[in-house]
């Protein structure tokens, strides 16, 4: 019968045998749901489908719902979205895993390590380097200095070592260095204008977005040229200067516009930038060092730490005779204690409060500026610098004990009364941090540090159009993932910005397990790819790149020892995807769950209990419509769990391996076995045929990825593959040239 | 003579069996022996009737001893020395303010005869339905009696027979749910094992109205007793042509089957129960359809709990007019309720509609044990809700018993005084339904759970200040959200419970105090130093240690080391432990 | 799904009258599986698989239906089966308090079995004999108004009754 409804307004003549579910969806109204399948009956489990109809007390099931004429329908009034938030908080209070692994969520960019770490593993190279671009412009130069969070984050640790996630993105970005050929489609040009203040990593990052998006970007710099700390502050043995131009060069395709040597203020004002432009983004670094409130200080022959590393990268090398001391125990005190040596120094110390415990740099520079000789003088901290004919000619130390943890979680360091240590030197390095030079940006409001006032989410400062990014914003100088992870997330907001609108950034919901929630024992020991080095005594007179770089053998071996921690369903599951757009909390509702770590993920199909949200749809369609009963429901109530009969390995069981569970799973509770050599987890391109493996012809939606076939999926809401579509395809080898 | 004992599950439990065996070997051969089922003063059991003639000795709580002395008055017609073993005339009156319908032949006919049933007036009711009514014409007649279903829903029973009457279809099934799963509520165990072929008897007019051939009884199968009650009067139905082909000579035919249920609260649920029927799990289906369009293996279906079942052969053979006399504008008829808790006299009670709960607890259940004091009534079970002193004068009535937040229900009525702990109770509620959630939709099955963490953390001082604003949320979205009725009421007792005793919640979350000293977790336990005599009782029971002190000289109590279980308390002979 | 057990071999012909009189029915599994209890004091895994293979019902819905159900016991019990109510109107008079003595007692929580195969504890909803409550039913006796003492006092004699 015909009817007349109205869903959210909108008006819809209808077939009354119909469930307002299938109308809406029709409609191109989308009713979250996770328990319905057009090829089973309505379940009415999930709880998600519910719906409002003007004069029916009761919340309504959409998907068991058929309207009667006249029927006004809301699917999302106040009542139907608190009822929906905790439908998904409630499932998500008892979902254990990890949609995401945790170096994608320790990467400040967000860039999908255990994506490219995967198409690497398999062999994709191009893949790879196409997807870090997504986040990073740099991939080549932020490989080779990146002190890498993700590596801190990665759970492989607690197995043997952590994966070489930075080298290996290096690897990988270094075979298409410069190849403009994957530059991704640039818009249309949008007629807007943006000026980028600052052409270190944030500012051409921002460029970089921007241009893509189609607008017309400048970027001011008051270098000689572009790459900003990158060029000036990391020495030429960590990132040779010619891979860093080659990607900026790769920024500058895009057509972006480089202005150099114009300082704000002096060479222009920034009034005067803000208004020729639509948009300013202000990234103009930290340019400053640090003083450490030390007396003699300012005597000759004391460095601040980014200035000396800047004068060396310009050829202006300093006369910084034999006896060095770099006084710090971050990476620029690394970057300029190895520096000192390559420039002939024979006797350099790093001089630090605390111990190498407490060291900040990464424990590969230390060891390599070990290896090259550099003295370590721990617990003690410089309390004068000795004079000698207007010269530093010495340091006095105080001999340092550490006392208890401070905010930090640091120990902290006290004097010893009275023990002191003179050392006899011809400079000093103070690499102890660095601040922003803010003269010319008067304007902009200023934080009691000195950095430029930005909002975390938006980007926007006191100024109307102007954004700032990286070391110049906020809580000052980090490190250059930071600012670039800043200055793309400030680049969406940007163009949205430029189009009217108002968007911010908002981290995606995620589901997550602490580290110490996993069972390593499962996991093969597999120790981590050894990086080729030049020998201690060759680097120790050349500012030759030390690391020489992965073998592809070396590199997809390293790739395969990835735990694959994020969830394998991330692209597809509706759990995430309603979590995420009803902007819900998994904690708040938070109490037991379940944690049955059964998942074998040797098997064609195996199955993780702990993320399933029992909507049934695998046991009915095993059911209902392939006539087999390879999983049953089992217990009842909170404690209700899916297995196959006695717990049995699914193929000692009249299971089918069809796959179907698979597919119509709405999380990651089931998977199948990839067609890819090392799993992956990355949105896949499709491509729909046929099966023809019998005369049924089934048609089937393959995925893949660069050369690789993920898996096949039934193709259209009826279709329902048998094993020979689902895996034995798998190994046809000719189906991606078809 | 005739000497009758009353053999209910209750009866049995309280050491009929034993009364019986007594009399079966004392009494002289000329008196008869006979049993019957529960009376329904269960708080009186063992129950043996004497009847001298018209003259009806009641004896209570009987003991094999009292039964032996009970046999020799019979057997010498001088009842003078058991006189102190009859019942007093306090207790008769908890008979006599009753009106009985459905319980009409409870402790009055054995129900092992189906003879003693068909004397009075039995299955003259559906006799009457098939040789002078029409199935319309039945309908009709529970129309007008107002009849609405006694499980716990309250819908109009006429209605639910009218639909599935007119689905299409011919093979039609007829369903009792006996599957009595509300703790609290014991009345159609009462029923079968007091009274089956009442049972039988209105499902045989249901089953006229609706055009089943076949009915089918869906029991608990913790009731073994009314199981084998139950099978024995199908039998003896079938052999006197009542059930079976061609009843009363007429075109109508009716068979029945018993399916034992397996133990699970939510087949009290019409869709699992159906589901559960058909061999399968428990879980409930979505209306529509209903089951009187597509119930048992698809077929329409038509489910009616025993109680309402119970009346029906009464109303067809008084009249519905009759029925509906009695009551209030929208509850007609009587109700049986399940009295019991911390009530004086618990048992069965059937009284009209528009009585007020004043009238069953302090009238006719006698008040408070103990001389203790009322503080609530929980009504419904894990559906239902608390009702507090201030209502009660609330009448019985679907409609106003709703208003309170609790619900009519199958007519458990629970009482409790000051020591039970309102928080506890709703924990108990929902400690109840979580472990009964069938699991299939979101919201019962991790939304109970979540409340009973939240109530339980209360309850063990860990409560947080956000808790009852996070419950009160919980509550109302699984209302909304659950899939069938055992969630969408599950949160009625935290409801009324937060209602009514809301300062109980605080008081536990605020101040770690629970008034009713039942939490173990809150409760400290002291000892009065002098009133100790050092007996040292109470540090051997002491389950963790807690208590010390030398013999003869006064115990203390390690507040660290008590887990307020209160084993000391009750150990104590001299009153000497009390709560901090 | 610990009660997996391969190496037990029941008489299976026990069950066969309960199969041929209540036939194939898929409705008629619940009767089955209770007849099948009532036979092997549980349902052994092989039971399960006989009845499986005659009633044409898969496995899986078997183990779903008898973990469904409160009835169902897949292990073995004892001889003793103590079936303690907690009812609302047994929790009012103190059910909690019976647990905690006859669990104490003996030894076990809910759904244990004492190692001498002796007792098992399982929690019920309600016996429906509310009105002597607190209740207990041990196989099939009902026990009713029980304190802590007089709980543990039955399931003593019972014990002291196996010895002799």
């Amino acid at each position: 019968m015909q009817i007349k409804i109205t869903i959210d307004g909108k008006e819809i003549i209808t077939d009354s045998e119909k469930s307002v579910l299938d109308i809406a969806t029709e409609n191109g109204i989308n009713i979250p749901n996770m328990c319905y399948d057009p090829l089973v009956e309505a379940y009415g489990g999930c709880g998600l489908c519910t719906v409002e109809a003007e004069g029916v007390p009761k919340l309504l099931r959409a998907c068991a719902t058929k309207p009667s004429d006249g029927m006004v329908i809301h699917t999302d009034s106040e009542r139907v979205k608190q009822s929906r938030k905790v439908a998904l908080e409630l499932l998500l209070s008892d979902h254990t895993g990890d949609c995401k692994a945790p170096c994608t969520k320790a990467c400040p960019a967000g860039t999908d390590c255990q994506g490219y770490v995967g198409l690497i593993a398999n062999g994709e190279y191009e893949e790879a380097v196409k997807l870090i671009r997504e986040k990073v412009p740099f991939p080549s130069s932020i490989g080779r200095v990146c002190p890498h969070p993700c590596e801190k984050a990665c759970r492989r640790q607690y197995v043997d070592s952590a994966i070489s996630i930075a080298f290996l993105k290096s690897f990988a970005a270094d075979k298409y260095l410069g190849d403009t050929s994957l530059m991704p489609k640039k818009a249309e040009n949008s007629g807007k204008k943006v000026a980028v203040i600052g052409g270190g990593p944030a500012g051409l990052t921002a460029a970089y977005f921007l241009s893509l998006k189609g607008h017309s970007v400048t970027v001011f710099e008051q270098m000689d040229k572009m790459g900003g700390m990158l060029r000036y502050g990391i020495p030429e043995y960590r990132l040779p200067k010619a891979v860093l131009d080659k990607e900026i060069e790769f920024i500058a395709a895009t057509g972006v516009t480089f202005k150099n040597g114009v300082k704000i203020g002096k060479d222009i004002s920034f009034d005067e930038i803000k208004k020729d432009y639509d948009a300013t983004v202000v990234a103009a670094g930290a340019w400053k060092s640090s003083k450490m409130r030390v007396p003699g200080e300012d005597l000759d022959g004391v460095y601040g730490g980014i200035d000396f590393l800047r004068e060396v990268s310009i050829g202006n090398e300093p006369q910084i005779g034999k006896n060095v001391a770099v006084c710090g125990g971050g990476n620029t005190a690394m970057d300029a204690c190895r520096t000192a040596v390559r420039l002939g120094a024979e006797n350099v110390y790093v001089i630090y409060r605390r111990t190498k415990d407490e060291m900040p740099a990464d424990p590969q520079e230390i060891l390599e500026s070990e290896e090259e000789g550099v003295i370590y003088k721990y617990l003690t901290n410089p309390i004068e610098f000795i004079e000698s004919n207007g010269h530093v000619s010495g340091v006095v130390l105080q001999k340092m004990k550490l006392g208890e943890p401070d905010e930090s979680g640091r120990r902290r360091p006290e004097p010893i009364e009275g023990e002191t240590e003179t050392i006899q030197l011809d400079s000093v390095i103070m690499a102890i941090g660095q601040a922003p030079e803010l003269s010319g940006f008067e304007k902009l409001e200023q934080t009691r540090k000195g950095t430029i006032v930005a909002s975390e989410s938006d980007f926007t400062t006191s100024e109307e159009g102007v954004f700032a990014v990286g070391d110049v914003s906020n809580k000052g100088a980090d490190i250059a993932i930071a600012a670039i992870g800043e200055a793309q997330k400030a680049s969406v907001v940007i163009d949205a910005y430029l189009n009217g609108e108002k968007v911010a950034y908002r981290k995606p919901f995620v589901v997550e397990r602490s580290d110490d929630e996993i069972d390593y024992s499962v996991f093969s020991k597999a120790q981590r790819a050894k990086m080729p080095q030049l020998s201690p005594n060759e680097r120790k007179h050349s500012f030759v790149e030390v690391n020489k770089g992965f073998t592809d053998e070396q590199a997809r071996e390293e790739a395969k020892r990835c735990l694959e921690c994020g969830c394998h369903d991330y692209f597809e599951c509706k759990l995430v995807k309603y979590a995420d757009e009803n902007n819900v909390s998994y904690k708040r509702l938070c109490g037991e769950k379940h944690s049955r770590n059964q998942e074998d993920k040797n098997e064609l199909i195996s199955r993780n209990a702990d993320k399933c949200v029992l909507c049934g749809l695998c046991v009915r369609i095993c059911d209902k419509v392939i006539g087999k009963s390879a999983l049953g429901f089992v217990d009842r109530g909170f404690g209700t769990v899916v297995l196959p009969e006695f717990n049995k390995k699914l193929a000692e069981t009249d299971c089918t391996l069809c796959g179907m569970c698979v597919d119509k799973c709405p999380t990651g509770a089931l998977r199948e076995k990839s067609g890819a050599e090392k799993p992956l987890v990355v949105e896949e391109c499709s491509k729909i045929t046929v099966c023809e493996l019998c005369e049924k012809r089934c048609p089937i939606d393959v995925r893949f990825i660069g050369d690789t076939i993920t898996r096949i999926k039934p193709y259209g809401k009826d279709t329902v593959l048998c094993k020979k579509g689902k895996f034995d395809l798998l190994s046809d080898k000719t189906l991606l040239q078809k | 003579m005739k000497v009758v004992v009353g053999q209910g599950s209750c009866g049995i439990a309280a050491g009929a069996l034993k009364a019986y065996d007594v009399l079966e070997q004392k009494l002289n051969k000329d008196n008869e022996l006979d049993i019957t089922g529960c009376i329904g003063m269960c708080y009186l059991e063992p129950i043996v009737d004497v009847y001298n003639k018209k003259e009806l000795h009641r004896f209570v709580k009987v003991t094999p001893e009292i039964a032996e002395k009970i046999a020799d008055a019979v057997n010498s017609g001088d009842f003078s020395l058991t006189a102190d073993y009859e019942i007093s005339d306090d207790d008769k009156s908890f008979l006599s303010s009753q009106t009985r319908i459905a319980l009409r032949h409870c402790g009055v006919i054995n129900p092992e005869k189906i003879e003693d049933y068909v004397n009075d007036n039995g299955y003259e009711a559906i006799k009457k339905c098939v040789t002078e009514m029409s199935p319309e014409q039945v309908i009709e007649e529970i129309k007008i009696s107002g009849l609405a279903g006694r499980g716990g829903a309250g819908f109009p029973t006429w209605f639910k027979w009218n639909a599935a009457r007119g689905s299409n279809g011919t093979e039609k099934y007829l369903i009792c749910n006996a599957d009595e799963g509300d703790p609290g509520a014991f009345m159609d165990r009462a029923v079968i094992e007091s009274d089956p072929h009442t049972l039988i008897e209105g499902m045989l007019i249901g089953a006229y109205a609706i055009d089943a051939k076949q009915a089918i009884v869906y029991v608990r199968a913790e009731y073994p007793l009314a199981i084998k009650r139950l099978k024995k009067a199908i039998k003896q139905a079938k052999e006197k042509g009542f059930v079976g082909n061609n009843i009363f000579g007429s075109d109508f035919s009716c068979d029945f089957k018993i399916k034992a249920g397996a133990g699970a609260f939510v087949c009290g649920e019409e869709t699992a129960l159906i589901e559960s029927l058909e061999g399968s799990r428990g879980m409930p289906r979505l209306k529509p359809p209903f089951p009187a369009q597509s119930g048992f293996l698809n077929k329409p279906s038509n489910i009616n709990n025993v109680e309402t079942f119970a009346n029906v052969a009464w109303i067809i053979q008084n009249g519905g007019e009759k029925f509906a006399a009695m009551g209030t504008q929208t509850s007609k008829g009587t109700k049986v309720f399940a009295l019991t808790g911390k009530v004086n006299k618990g048992g069965l009670v059937e009284i009209p509609m528009g009585k007020t709960l004043r009238d069953v607890i302090f009238g006719i259940g006698g008040g408070i044990r103990d001389g203790k004091k009322f503080k609530a009534v929980q009504m419904g079970g894990p559906s239902g809700g608390c009702i507090p002193e201030s209502l009660l004068d609330t009448v019985i009535d679907y409609k106003a018993l709703s208003a309170t937040g609790a619900i009519m229900g199958s007519g458990g009525m629970v009482v409790m005084d000051e020591s039970t702990c309102m928080v506890g109770m709703a924990k108990f509620f929902l400690d109840f339904t979580a472990k009964e959630s069938c699991g299939k939709c979101t919201h019962c099955r991790i939304g109970t759970k979540r409340m009973l963490e939240v109530l339980t953390r209360i309850t063990e001082g860990e409560g947080r200040e956000e808790d009852i604003a996070l419950l009160e949320e919980l509550c109302y979205s699984i209302k909304d959200g659950a899939l069938c009725g055992l969630g969408q009421t599950a949160p009625n007792p935290v409801l009324t419970t937060l209602k009514y005793f809301r300062d109980e919640y605080t008081d536990h979350i605020e101040n770690k105090h629970c008034t009713a000293h039942e939490c173990t977790k809150l409760t400290k336990y002291k000892i009065d130093p002098d009133a100790c005599r050092g007996c040292t009782l109470c540090a051997r029971k002491c389950p963790t240690g807690a208590i010390t002190g030398e013999l003869k000289s006064a115990h203390k109590i390690d507040r660290d080391v008590c887990i307020g279980c209160g084993s000391c308390m009750a150990a104590c002979r001299f009153g000497a432990v009390e709560v901090e | 799904m610990n009660f997996y057990n391969s190496n037990i071999d029941s008489d299976l012909t026990l069950i066969e009258p309960t199969l041929e009189n209540l036939g194939d029915a898929p409705e008629n599994l619940i009767s089955v599986l209770q007849s099948a209890q009532e036979i092997y004091g549980y349902l052994p895994t092989d039971v399960i698989i006989h009845i499986s293979q005659r009633m044409c019902v898969p496995v899986t819905k078997i183990i779903g239906v008898a973990t469904f159900y409160s009835q169902f016991r897949l292990t073995p019990i004892g001889k003793y089966l103590i079936m303690l109510c907690k009812g609302t109107a047994c929790h009012v008079n103190g059910a909690d308090g019976i647990y905690d003595a006859i669990s104490e007692h003996l030894g076990i929580k809910d759904n244990e079995t004492t190692d001498d195969g002796l007792f098992t504890i399982k929690c019920v909803a309600c016996l429906g004999c509310c009105s002597l409550s607190p209740v207990m039913m041990i196989n099939d006796d009902t026990y009713g108004t029980l304190t802590p003492q007089k709980a543990v006092d039955i399931l003593k004699t019972l014990a002291e009754e196996e010895k002799q």
